[in-house]
């Protein structure tokens, strides 16, 4: 099973650009592609954002092959900080609404304006 | 020219709108040479220096030459310490209590020099984290969402950036500015609403969980609640200026009012504080506490 260490692939241990969340992204990438399995290792990670996370998370669900049972099966995470942990669920759950419906976006302006 | 600065500066409705103010006035001058007069400010909180960096950098790409004057010597030191003035010819004052954040600013490809930045500057702070760890790594968590915010969306040339540490005060308020002057929220949600909310709204819009003007394959809608419901616990403050618009959270009430004219751009204005002693904890499942934690998408 493939080991992707962040820490070694963003050289530091501060893991919050989105352009080193796509590195990461496109790593995870090329193996799932090929039905491959991996370990994302968060070793030594002090600072995570969701801007990181989800390009190299949340992006994952922008291709509809990858289903939730898809994803258990072949990437596996380690290392993730206690007070880092949710910030997965949320971006899991944020990235399943967002490719779920883009169009929602558009009535939540309506909502922010007449208050409801 | 001279454009004389009358009164004392802060961060409020008040100081964004005159510094905002400046760069119409400045437009309309037609000599290209303009003097800044200090003389009426006995007082600049030091964070702003990233509001006027970039209404610099907004005027001398209309190729306007701004120089400093008269200024009182508090305002000067703390603008020498930070190193806001040593491109007018200031020289640099060393910063012994250690309360000064820098001025800098950052092409947004500069991942790495924004990170040694905040590193640099909170890290050498002697309070920081005052009380935990865990409220440390959540100040400099909130601030790289931000900043990635900034990054991400104004499309921008650079980002500004000072800050200013008060420990002295209470609560030891930490202030950090982050100014970008690409395309602004209101524009952003516009475009993508293909609506025409006012600036007040096209933020409020921004700020609510959840929404984002993203359309491609990343994601977004989370980083500024994630500063919204933190800010929240902390007692602190958010400020947001974008166009016209001005946005403030405080002790728990969100405030908003319209300026005479629009900032190109977005600022960004955090309040933390760092006498904080509760225990920071984002409501999660208990899996997530455990120590064989195995993450289920």
């Amino acid at each position: 099973m493939k080991n992707i260490i962040i820490q070694e692939i963003i050289k530091g241990d501060i893991a919050v650009s989105t352009s080193d969340g796509d590195l990461i992204y496109n790593l995870i990438n090329d193996y799932l592609l090929n039905h491959k399995t991996l370990t994302v290792d968060f070793e030594g990670i002090s600072i995570m954002t969701t801007a990181f996370l989800n390009a190299a998370i949340g992006q994952l669900y922008s291709n509809p092959t990858y289903s939730d049972d898809f994803l258990n099966k072949y990437l596996h995470l380690k290392n993730v900080e206690k007070e880092d942990r949710i910030l997965f669920s949320e971006v899991v759950k944020r990235a399943k609404e967002y490719f779920r419906d883009k169009d929602r976006f558009e009535d939540s302006a309506n909502s922010v304006i007449n208050g409801d | 020219m001279v454009i004389y600065f009358e009164n004392n500066i802060i961060s409020d409705w008040t100081g964004y709108e005159k510094l905002i103010n400046l760069v119409n006035d400045a437009s309309k001058i037609k000599d290209d040479k303009i003097l800044f007069d200090f003389a009426g400010v006995h007082f600049f909180e030091a964070n702003l220096c990233a509001v006027l960096g970039t209404i610099i950098e907004i005027l001398e790409n209309e190729n306007k030459q701004i120089t400093f004057t008269n200024f009182n010597t508090v305002v000067e030191t703390i603008l020498r310490k930070n190193e806001f003035l040593l491109d007018y010819g200031f020289q640099r004052i060393t910063d012994n209590y250690n309360t000064a954040v820098k001025y800098r600013k950052f092409i947004p490809t500069d991942d790495d020099g924004f990170n040694n930045y905040i590193k640099a500057e909170l890290l050498s702070k002697k309070d920081f984290p005052l009380h935990s760890e865990k409220l440390g790594k959540k100040i400099m968590q909130n601030i790289f969402e931000l900043y990635e915010n900034a990054r991400t969306h104004g499309k921008c040339n650079y980002i500004h950036t000072c800050g200013q540490y008060f420990p002295k005060s209470p609560e030891k308020q930490f202030n950090i500015t982050i100014v970008d002057r690409g395309i602004n929220i209101k524009e952003n949600v516009n475009n993508f609403l293909k609506k025409d909310l006012t600036s007040c709204d096209a933020i409020a819009w921004a700020m609510k969980k959840g929404n984002t003007t993203k359309s491609e394959n990343i994601p977004g809608g989370l980083g500024l609640d994630i500063i919204f419901e933190f800010i929240k616990l902390n007692n602190g403050k958010i400020q947001i200026v974008s166009s016209d618009g001005f946005w403030e959270f405080k002790r728990g009430i969100v405030e908003t009012k319209l300026l005479q004219n629009p900032f190109q751009g977005t600022i960004a204005n955090l309040r933390f504080n760092l006498n904080d002693k509760s225990y920071y904890s984002l409501a999660g499942e208990q899996n997530e506490q455990q120590e064989n934690w195995n993450f289920t998408f």
